[in-house]
């Protein structure tokens, strides 16, 4: 069973007089263990659809099912709760709580979900230590690099063991070295626990980790290609992916 | 989710701008030690009046004839107590008595060369604990004797106001027992100050057979004043003197005016309390919204994370209540100290006390710690600031993650 079902989403904003259709129509399905980039340019609703798969906003139309439910139809606090024990989020602009440490950042997924002291303690470190951040626990986050942040909040995107993981951007604000290193540390986690992983993107890097590429445009899917077969083939990406993926980045 | 985390976060969220934290402690504690020092100022005016008119005129219990009339006071015999010697002589024999002492009420004019004015007149026994007060309030001359037929007593500042001295001889006038005008000389043997104004100004003592013999009132007297060991033994007194055939009164009768007072003022002190309280509320419901327009953001991550709206709203509330909390310990503190400066030094009001009638007001307020109005003003504080802390916490909760992620 598909772990993200998108049905037919439509969602519609309205700025001041204006209305901008975000999500027009889009459908699209991905399975366990997927590591899969969303791609367009700005306002092609790359965002707008990782929120719709966090339950983070409801659509206008359509459904969204997470391991067959229908997240759309559920009150404010289940989706809190669905957030808590299946999905993990990193933002681009790093999103830790600033008041707390790298560990109690960590920490905080596992409070929610009610983890144990012991447990909670043995997983925060070994999430910091699989991130290469176990020596700065204690730090805050103004205490770190924007790098060292960002593994923390993949470390905390991981800690209650989701089964997705939606990252908006996860490169944008980070330097070649550190982008590279945030992916690789991503993918290496998402061959060892089989958790999916969606990007929201228009950074070059991250297609070149990812095995599947979805191309939106004007809130619509123009192309699906997985990645890895695109590159073991030499499939070119369509005319029109390529084109926007070259104007994005 | 584990409170203490909540609490770590709202405590150190707090840290963030601590100046800004700071200043809504402070309007907190300022709030909260305004009401604890007027609540003190207002608690020991009304207990020091009442205390007072107790000590100086009403005492706990007075035993009067069934139609007699206090405003009139009324010299007819039928109007009299008759054996007021006998009867006060009875009640001094009761244990929870101090003493019991008749007296006589009269209107009085005292006349100088250039002016007159009218008294209260108190014709009394000179020999009676009741009177104490008045002996301790001596400044000038002595007290009174039984024997002495032709002193008075009278206030400092009647004898100011009047340009007399002490030993002078005065014409007083008094209406008698027919209505009739009586007038005889009497020599000032000693003048007193209380430090009421109102009672410094316009009362004249004799002694109780001068009075009576002034007066044509031959052995009778206005009421029998009763002073207890315990005041709230007044009624249980009051019943065993069921018969006498008298009209019993209790100091909560004697002091009506001075209660009702004191009942509709409390209302309105009530109000101003809650004005003070209300205006420290906007301040922190200010301070609260400004934090959550600046931690939008930061709601949403929290909603991302999996915290539910109730936490959000929680969270904040915390910070209102550890606002709340040691805003209250410094008003407390504040307070306290205002409170034992009033009470020491007091505010200088000069002669508005002259002006409050049926309030034995001196010259000067002082504070009184008033344990119990304290205790529900900082649990009214406290719930003024979990209140106005309700619409951010709110703000914060309602919004649905996505759109608070966009800041």
């Amino acid at each position: 069973m598909a772990i993200i079902q998108v049905n037919d989403l439509v969602k519609t904003y309205q700025v001041g007089e204006t209305e901008t259709r975000a999500l027009d129509g889009v459908s699209l399905t991905i399975e366990p263990g997927e590591f899969t980039a969303l791609v367009g340019p700005s306002g092609s609703g790359k965002t707008t659809l990782l929120q719709m798969i966090g339950c983070l906003d409801k659509p206008d139309r359509g459904a969204v099912l997470i391991n067959g439910q229908d997240v759309t139809k559920l009150s404010a606090n289940r989706r809190a709760d669905l957030r808590s024990q299946q999905i993990g989020f990193v933002f681009q602009f790093f999103a830790l709580v600033p008041v707390l440490s790298a560990y109690e950042n960590v920490e905080l997924p596992l409070l929610l979900t009610g983890v144990g002291g012991k447990e909670r303690k043995e997983r925060v470190m070994h999430l910091l230590d699989a991130v290469g951040l176990a020596d700065r626990a204690d730090n805050r986050p103004d205490q770190m690099s924007g790098g060292q942040q960002q593994r923390v909040a993949v470390a905390r995107a991981l800690a209650s063991r989701p089964a997705i993981i939606l990252a908006d951007e996860p490169t944008a604000n980070l330097d070649t070295a550190n982008g590279e290193q945030i992916m690789g540390i991503m993918q290496r986690l998402n061959q060892e626990t089989g958790t999916a992983f969606v990007f929201a993107t228009h950074d070059p890097r991250v297609m070149s980790f990812v095995r599947r590429i979805v191309t939106l445009r004007d809130g619509q899917v123009v192309d699906d290609v997985n990645a890895e077969a695109a590159i073991a083939e030499i499939t070119p990406l369509t005319p029109e992916a390529e084109e926007i993926i070259l104007t994005s980045s | 989710m584990a409170f203490g985390k909540l609490f770590t976060i709202a405590f150190r969220d707090l840290g963030r701008n601590r100046r800004r934290t700071l200043f809504t402690m402070i309007a907190v504690a300022m709030g909260l030690a305004l009401t604890v020092i007027m609540s003190g100022l207002i608690a020991d005016v009304y207990d020091q009046a009442l205390e007072d008119n107790i000590r100086l005129e009403t005492g706990h219990l007075q035993l009067r004839a069934e139609s007699y009339e206090s405003d009139k006071v009324s010299l007819k015999w039928e109007d009299l107590i008759d054996n007021p010697d006998e009867i006060a002589a009875v009640v001094d024999g009761m244990e929870e008595v101090v003493t019991a002492a008749p007296v006589l009420w009269g209107s009085a004019i005292v006349d100088t060369a250039d002016e007159s004015a009218s008294l209260k007149l108190f014709g009394i026994e000179t020999a009676s604990p009741f009177h104490d007060p008045i002996r301790e309030a001596i400044v000038a001359g002595s007290f009174l004797d039984d024997a002495d037929r032709n002193g008075i007593l009278l206030g400092q500042r009647l004898v100011d106001e009047l340009g007399l001295s002490l030993n002078q001889q005065i014409s007083v006038s008094a209406v008698d027992s027919n209505g009739e005008p009586q007038e005889d000389l009497f020599t000032i043997r000693g003048i007193f100050s209380t430090g009421i104004p109102a009672y410094d100004q316009s009362t004249l003592f004799m002694t109780l057979d001068k009075a009576q013999a002034l007066t044509l009132t031959d052995g009778h007297a206005s009421a029998i004043v009763v002073m207890l060991h315990d005041q709230h033994d007044a009624d249980r007194v009051a019943a065993a003197l069921s018969g006498s055939g008298l009209k019993r009164l209790t100091w909560r009768d004697l002091n009506s005016t001075l209660i009702d007072l004191l009942s509709t003022g409390q209302v309105i002190y009530n109000i101003m309390y809650a004005i003070v309280l209300l205006i420290v509320a906007v301040v922190l419901a200010n301070t609260l919204l400004m934090a959550v327009f600046e931690r939008i953001r930061e709601m949403g991550i929290l909603a991302a994370l999996g915290m539910k709206r109730n936490q959000i709203m929680f969270m904040y509330v915390l910070e209102a209540f550890i606002i709340g909390l040691f805003g209250v310990a410094i008003g407390l503190a504040l307070g306290g100290v205002g409170v034992a400066y009033l009470a020491r030094n007091g505010i200088y009001i000069g002669d508005v006390g002259a002006s409050v009638e049926g309030m034995a007001l001196g010259t000067s307020m002082h504070a009184t710690f008033d344990a119990g109005m304290t205790f529900w003003l900082s649990v009214a504080t406290l719930g003024f600031t979990l209140i106005a802390s309700l619409y951010p916490a709110w703000f914060a909760g309602r919004m649905e993650p996505a759109e608070a992620l966009r800041g």
